[in-house]
């Protein structure tokens, strides 16, 4: 981050420096303000490489994605992102012939270790696809869905989640009248932010979202980026997107993948004003990819 | 400014250009419609042939010519119900006719078999002298020997007193005693199935014991305390059936009491007691309305009464029934199996060679002929899960078997397997309809494969499922192969769902529609008399099939409103 | 080349047309003020019209391709012209100043020899050239070399405020000229601002860091 001096202006600069020193100022300040104190290790990748069958996808990636922070993936379509961000929370586990070598750690414990149950890490990590998803159920009965595989039957317990989830996805107010109808009688937009509900239903510690506003349009987008920036509070996200700009706004951390390789990792203001290498360049400025 | 194009003929701009293809689209109407018509004029004369049995036609009385060949028993003036008139078929020389004009004859329902040992009597229009429709005619059902046409004389009770037709209350008299007989007979039936065959069962039990216990005592045991204990129980059964036989024999003898005596069109006076009369009526003297409530009792009775004289007359709710059961307890038991062996060839299998060697055949299972499942279900359920079923719960009963015979059970299996590879490849096709989207969403949530099964999974599918059930319901309910090895009987007096412990009679044998029309068809003493009531019953067994049908389909729409994500 | 980088190169090329109007306007309006010459002077004020133009033209253009939500390098050089555009406008509106503070003093006699107005103007065109250069060849180094130069005119600029203001004590009668003079020098120095503004954008455009005000806030600053 700058360090930034309050120094008295001096006799030369004239009335118009005092505007420019205060908008740098302003500039200074991040995006949202940084949780008080976090872990930057939450997720960590360590050499990993990823194989379907025969063919590899992923090169020796290393990263660090640090707790309630929002990290994006980008990259050209098949460099390997969505696969890296499915390997999170082993859905990958699903197609027949993957293997891998390296390792994944959440919180310091590896995702492979043999006495983990590969169901509870899921219920810890929320997932939001690309096409929005949701059960042809209720709203309501989408939204307690996984408390409801976990065994939980309280009421009050239930219904207390899908207030507080709906509120916290944006979407309480506009279904809160009607929660017992269809969940795929919402519009596109809702759908989605209904995925995301179910989503943090259960307090996960991550959120993972695979390129979650692709299919909808500007203003059901803006409001999920909005959401994503108060979602930061409480979760850590990792995001996967096509689009620069939304990466831009969202994110605080961006990786840049290409065929399967980690190409840069940094700070979201720096890929996307100065990045270091060529290819970053390249691909951010739309000259390829 | 270039000159503007002016539209052709049709309204185009540029050479008409024919749409290509239009011809397939008239070809293939054309075979829709080809479809429809055939449909419809099946249906048409089901449904005529059928109506025709119930509506109550007139009785004509016909004198015929002094040296007509048609006379019936020796009587030139007979008559009966008109049911056919048509274009004589077998031409006979006669001395009389002229070969270019066309012979008209027709067929009269005669009744009165026990005079005249037939039913159906076709005689030439033009040996006819006169015709008239005398009013006093009456129809009467008889409990056997099938309906008698004929004009009531007088009803004579015991003793000497009589009531001649003309008296002003003989009308009202008659209809009392025919209802007073009418529940008289209830009675007796209840009695005689009831009461008395509740005592025959626990007589049965009670000597089904007394062996159990004798054979004990064979090897050893002292029992025989237990054994006293049991005659004098016998003895107070045997009283009460006593009484209860005796208090039926008193009514069927009142049955006999009054007797109806009446006189056939052609001459001969018979007398029948008013205990053998279910139903009578004027077929001449019928107003409009009246003859429409009469079809609706005929209708009525049809569907709701046992059948009588060998299931030419009387009602075939029995068949309906148990075709009715059948089906549902094939339903029952093909639907868990088929659904869970979907699931297991699609979800959890992997999927490969074997896997699909086994798809192939099941499919190929659906081509095997019924009757091969008839002679399958014969030999394994009947005779070896039967009859060994038989030996280990049943062995008192041996050697009359109980499951080692053909029963309602046996029957529902055998379709049942005969129809699950239908519900299989309807279920596979459901649950692969559902999108990957869904399955990976829910597992993303943290469900366990089986719980993403059962929550998500099959509620979206259960529209094609339910599909495959009405495919699989429509299939069996129709067949009747198999079904005459493995439980289907001409005429059984109970239903296999009743009033007596254990209110499901698994092992009993059962009627069935399909079955009932081929015995009426082709196995019936009276063929002619029993063709209305194979189109009556072909009639019923369709609408027994479009209403389960239809059930099904209203359940796969609700179902389809709720869950509507799939392709189904 | 894409359709969004030709309306970059549009952007530039319009920019540049700029930067070739400021210099003449600059060397105009001093030869107007060296040879006396008022039509001349004249000639400025119409230039700095297609100066001001000009800048309307670079934002239009800046702000369309803005929307168009450039990163990267394209981003900075969107900013780096919005700005430039700005610096050039000012340049040309000071030039403006000097041609008719030029007209005043031609209605009077000449006060000296002018020797140093000259030499401060061919060093603010050389700074602006320059700068130009530097940013036509992406040269950040050059584009550096001139912050420091900024000092010399402004050494030369307080050396005429003193010399001019020692004229003015002399003789009353030299106070119009010389306030006139002294306007004219601060105006060249403040070119030079400009120019010295100019170069360290090109600096920001081609290595990212900001270099402004290093003096007062200590270091460059990197983004």
């Amino acid at each position: 981050m700058e360090q930034v001096q309050d120094k008295p202006a001096s006799a030369s600069d004239a009335a118009g420096q005092d505007d420019r020193r205060e908008l740098r100022v302003e500039a200074a300040e991040p995006k949202s303000p940084p949780a008080e104190d976090f872990d930057p290790k939450l997720i960590e990748i360590v050499n990993f490489d990823f194989f379907y069958s025969q063919a590899q996808v992923l090169h020796d990636i290393s990263l660090e994605m640090p707790e309630k922070h929002v990290t994006a993936l980008i990259g050209p379509s098949g460099c390997g992102k969505t696969t890296l961000l499915r390997n999170l929370n082993r859905m990958n586990d699903l197609i027949d012939g993957v293997r891998h070598k390296g390792d994944i750690k959440i919180k310091g414990v590896s995702i492979y270790h043999p006495h983990l149950e590969v169901i509870s890490l899921r219920k810890r990590i929320g997932m939001v696809f690309q096409k929005s998803n949701p059960f042809p159920k209720s709203i309501y009965e989408n939204v307690v869905y996984s408390l409801r595989v976990a065994g939980v039957k309280d009421k009050s317990a239930l219904d207390e989640t899908v207030e507080r989830s709906l509120k916290s996805a944006a979407l309480w107010d506009e279904v809160k009248d009607r929660l017992h109808d269809s969940g795929l009688s919402l519009s596109g937009g809702q759908q989605q932010r209904l995925c995301i509900a179910r989503a943090i239903a259960n307090r996960p510690e991550i959120l993972l979202m695979d390129e979650p506003c692709s299919a909808l349009d500007p203003v059901a987008t803006a409001k999920i980026e909005d959401l994503i920036l108060e979602l930061k509070k409480d979760f850590t996200i990792v995001i996967v997107t096509h689009n620069m700009q939304q990466a831009a706004r969202i994110s605080d951390q961006t990786a840049f993948l290409y065929l399967g390789k980690l190409i840069e990792f940094d700070e979201t203001s720096k890929i996307f004003t100065n990045p270091s290498k060529k290819q970053t360049e390249d691909y951010v400025t739309g000259r390829f990819g | 400014m270039a000159a503007q194009e002016k539209p052709n003929a049709t309204g185009s701009f540029g050479p008409a250009v024919k749409s290509p293809g239009e011809a397939y689209v008239w070809l293939t109407s054309m075979g829709l419609a080809a479809g429809l018509i055939m449909v419809v004029f099946l249906m048409g004369l089901v449904v005529v042939k059928g109506v025709e049995a119930f509506w109550p036609r007139r009785v004509v009385q016909v004198t015929l010519k002094d040296d007509s060949p048609f006379k019936l028993i020796g009587a030139a003036t007979y008559g009966g119900e008109l049911t056919m008139r048509q274009e004589k078929r077998s031409r006979t020389i006669q001395a009389s006719s002229d070969s270019d004009i066309p012979h008209m004859e027709m067929q009269l329902f005669v009744a009165n078999r026990d005079v005249y040992g037939l039913s159906f009597k076709f005689l030439d229009v033009a040996d006819i002298k006169s015709t008239e429709q005398p009013g006093s005619i009456v129809k009467l059902e008889r409990i056997d020997g099938g309906p008698a046409i004929g004009t009531p004389l007088r009803i004579q009770f015991d003793g000497e007193k009589s009531l001649a037709a003309d008296a002003a209350e003989f009308p009202a008299e008659l209809e009392r005693l025919v209802k007073e007989a009418n529940e008289r007979r209830d009675e007796i039936h209840h009695i005689e199935k009831k009461d008395v065959g509740r005592i025959n069962a626990r007589l049965e039990k009670l000597s089904r014991r007394q062996r159990t216990l004798e054979e004990k005592a064979e090897s050893g045991a002292d029992i025989q305390a237990r054994i006293a204990e049991i005659e004098p129980q016998r003895s107070e059964l045997q009283a009460r059936y006593e009484t209860l036989a005796a208090k039926a024999r008193g009514l069927r003898d009142e049955q006999e009491t009054v007797k109806l005596v009446y006189r056939l069109m052609s001459g001969q006076e018979r007398t029948i007691s008013v205990g053998d009369i279910i139903h009578y009526y004027h077929p001449n003297r019928l107003g409009g309305l009246q003859r429409v409530g009469l079809f609706l009792r005929n209708i009525w009775v049809f569907l709701t009464d046992e059948p009588r004289n060998a299931n030419t007359e009387g009602g075939i709710f029995p068949a309906i029934f148990g075709t009715f059961a059948m089906t549902l307890l094939m339903s029952i038991a093909v639907m868990p199996f088929g659904v869970m062996a979907a699931i297991y060839l699609r979800e959890y299998a992997r999927q490969g060679a074997t896997v699909q060697a086994v798809r192939i055949a099941v499919n190929n299972l659906a081509g095997v002929p019924s009757i091969v499942f008839g002679v399958f279900g014969l030999g394994f359920f009947v005779y070896f899960a039967g009859g060994t079923i038989d030996s280990l719960f049943f062995s008192d009963r041996l050697p009359t078997p109980t499951f080692g015979t053909g029963g309602i059970l046996w029957a529902s299996l055998t379709l049942a397997l005969m129809t699950v590879p239908v519900v299989i490849v309807a279920t596979e096709e459901a649950l692969a309809s559902v999108s990957r989207g869904v399955r990976e969403g829910s597992l993303a949530c943290g469900a366990s494969k089986w719980q993403t099964i059962q929550r998500v999974v099959l509620p979206a599918a259960a529209p094609g499922i339910l599909t495959g059930l009405i495919l699989a319901m429509a299939r069996g309910a129709g067949e009747v192969a198999p079904l005459m090895l493995v439980g289907v009987i001409k005429h059984v007096p109970d239903l296999p769902i009743d009033a007596t412990f254990p209110f499901v009679h698994l092992d009993q044998k059962f009627m069935h529609l399909g079955f009932h029309i081929y015995d009426l068809g082709f196995q019936s003493p009276d063929a002619e008399a029993a063709k209305p009531m194979v189109f009556a019953t072909t009639l019923l067994l369709i609408a027994l099939v479009v209403i389960l049908n239809l059930g099904a389909i209203v359940i796969r729409e609700r179902l389809r409103r709720r869950y509507s994500t799939g392709a189904f | 080349m894409s359709h969004f980088e030709q309306e970059v190169a549009e952007l530039k090329e319009t920019l540049l047309r700029m930067a070739a109007t400021a210099k003449s306007v600059i060397s105009k309006a001093v030869k107007s003020l060296v040879e006396r010459d008022d039509d001349l002077a004249r000639e400025v004020e119409e230039e700095d019209d297609a100066i001001d133009q000009l800048e309307i033209d670079v934002d239009e253009k800046a702000v369309l391709l803005l929307s168009k939500a450039p990163l990267a390098k394209d981003l900075r050089l969107i900013i780096v012209a919005l700005k430039t555009s700005h610096d050039l406008e000012r340049v040309g509106d000071e030039s403006v100043t000097i041609a008719r503070r030029s007209i005043e003093l031609g209605k009077e006699p000449q006060l000296k020899d002018y020797i140093d107005i000259p030499r401060m103007t061919a060093m603010a065109i050389d700074m602006l050239d320059d700068a130009l250069d530097a940013f036509v060849t992406a040269d950040a180094d050059k584009a550096k070399g001139i912050v420091p130069r900024d000092k010399e005119i402004d050494a030369l600029n307080k050396q005429m405020q003193r010399e001019l203001a020692g004229y003015m004590v002399e003789d009353p009668k030299n106070i119009s000229r010389c306030l006139h003079l002294m306007t004219i020098s601060k105006s060249l120095e403040r070119i030079a601002d400009h120019a010295k503004n100019i170069a360290e954008e090109v600096v920001f455009l081609y290595e990212g860091r900001d270099i402004r005000h290093a003096a007062n806030l200590g270091g460059d600053h990197q983004i």
